[in-house]
């Protein structure tokens, strides 16, 4: 009778221990598994995002092939003689961009950064660049002053940068139209 | 009889193409844009992503205008400071009525100026006012077509609601 009790016992603790096992495992199985869906999740987010940033530069080259390609950057290297408002681009007698610029935009500017204002796509030949600056001159007095540029169109992608300037001699901001090489 | 059911009928299907354009604009990315504003300053839209933003388009010569924007302007002194911005687009082709009309009212929330039509064209607003409530996301989420009284209650439930997002 002992005896049997004994190994009643016996089977029934070897069925507990084998019961709580089994429960461990699979519950390990299941973090398992949760944690290779939660990578496959990753995964695809980075995949729907590197799709999304091939998207966007298959579009913009679709919409401006680099052979025909025209860049047009703001930048300024001033502090004293201007405060910068507007941009008015006109490109062989067509307003082509109107940018108003923020206080933020504008200190931006100031601390080095370069605004790209316009892109176009442009036939080869020559072209006319007509660039008007609005804002802010010496002695807070409205200003507005233009700059010009006569330029050829070849083959592949032009880039043209407006720079704004302080000229120290004549206490006045100079706008100055680069073109990249 | 024929003509006047033609044009019935195609009036019908102008407003309704009207509205389902404009209502397109609901969960949509807000087209950014920068106007100059009443104090001189240029305002950009996307400086207030992270506010909940409302854009209310008005003009001098729309009555419901001047009933809703001292309402308007209370909304905006409420909640401004928990981070409610609220923008007045003013179409008006001449900036000066504008201004008088805001000194009038005594808003005190930016006013912006639209002379050109190009962000109210961007709105696709047809008739004044229109307001558009964007999230801090900068997605448009509602879009209201003309004001009449109690709107103003509409308008405090969804600001309400997108500050708590």
């Amino acid at each position: 009778m002992t005896k049997t009790l004994i190994s009643l016992i016996a089977v029934a603790a070897l069925a507990f221990s084998l019961t709580t096992v089994a429960e461990e495992n699979a519950e390990a199985e299941s973090r398992e598994e949760f944690r290779s869906i939660d990578k496959d999740v990753q995964s695809l987010k980075k995949e729907v995002l590197d799709l999304n940033r091939d998207l966007f530069l298959l579009e913009e080259e679709l919409l401006f092939p680099a052979n025909s390609q025209v860049a047009f950057f703001i930048s300024m290297d001033v502090g004293e003689y201007f405060e910068l408002d507007s941009v008015n681009i006109k490109i062989d007698g067509k307003e082509v961009a109107n940018y108003l610029y923020t206080a933020r935009e504008a200190d931006a500017l100031i601390r080095g950064g370069v605004h790209r204002v316009h892109m176009a796509n442009l036939k080869t030949g020559d072209h006319e660049l007509v660039a008007i600056f609005v804002g802010k001159g010496p002695n807070i007095r409205d200003y507005r002053r233009g700059a010009t540029l006569n330029f050829n169109k070849g083959i592949g992608a032009k880039y043209v940068e407006l720079e704004i300037t302080d000229r120290v001699k004549k206490q006045q901001p100079e706008f100055v139209i680069k073109e990249w090489e | 009889m024929r003509i006047k059911n033609l044009t019935l009928g195609l009036l019908i299907t102008v407003l309704a193409a009207t509205s389902l354009a404009s209502s397109g604009l609901e969960g949509q990315v807000a087209p950014d844009f920068a106007l100059k504003s009443s104090t001189g300053e240029n305002l950009r839209l996307s400086e207030y992503r992270g506010n909940v933003v409302m854009i209310n388009f008005w003009a001098t010569w729309c009555g419901p205008c001047r009933q809703e924007m001292p309402l308007l302007d209370e909304l905006y002194t409420r909640y401004e400071r928990v981070g409610f911005s609220l923008l007045g687009v003013n179409i008006d082709d001449d900036s000066r009525r504008a201004m008088q009309m805001i000194e009038d009212l005594g808003v005190s929330f930016p006013v912006l100026f639209d002379a050109r039509k190009e962000v109210s064209e961007l709105y696709e607003v047809e008739a004044m006012p229109v307001t558009v409530l964007i999230d801090r996301e900068g997605n448009v989420r509602y879009v209201h077509h003309g004001y009449k009284p109690g709107y103003e209650d509409k308008y405090l439930d969804q600001v309400r609601s997108l500050l708590r997002e």
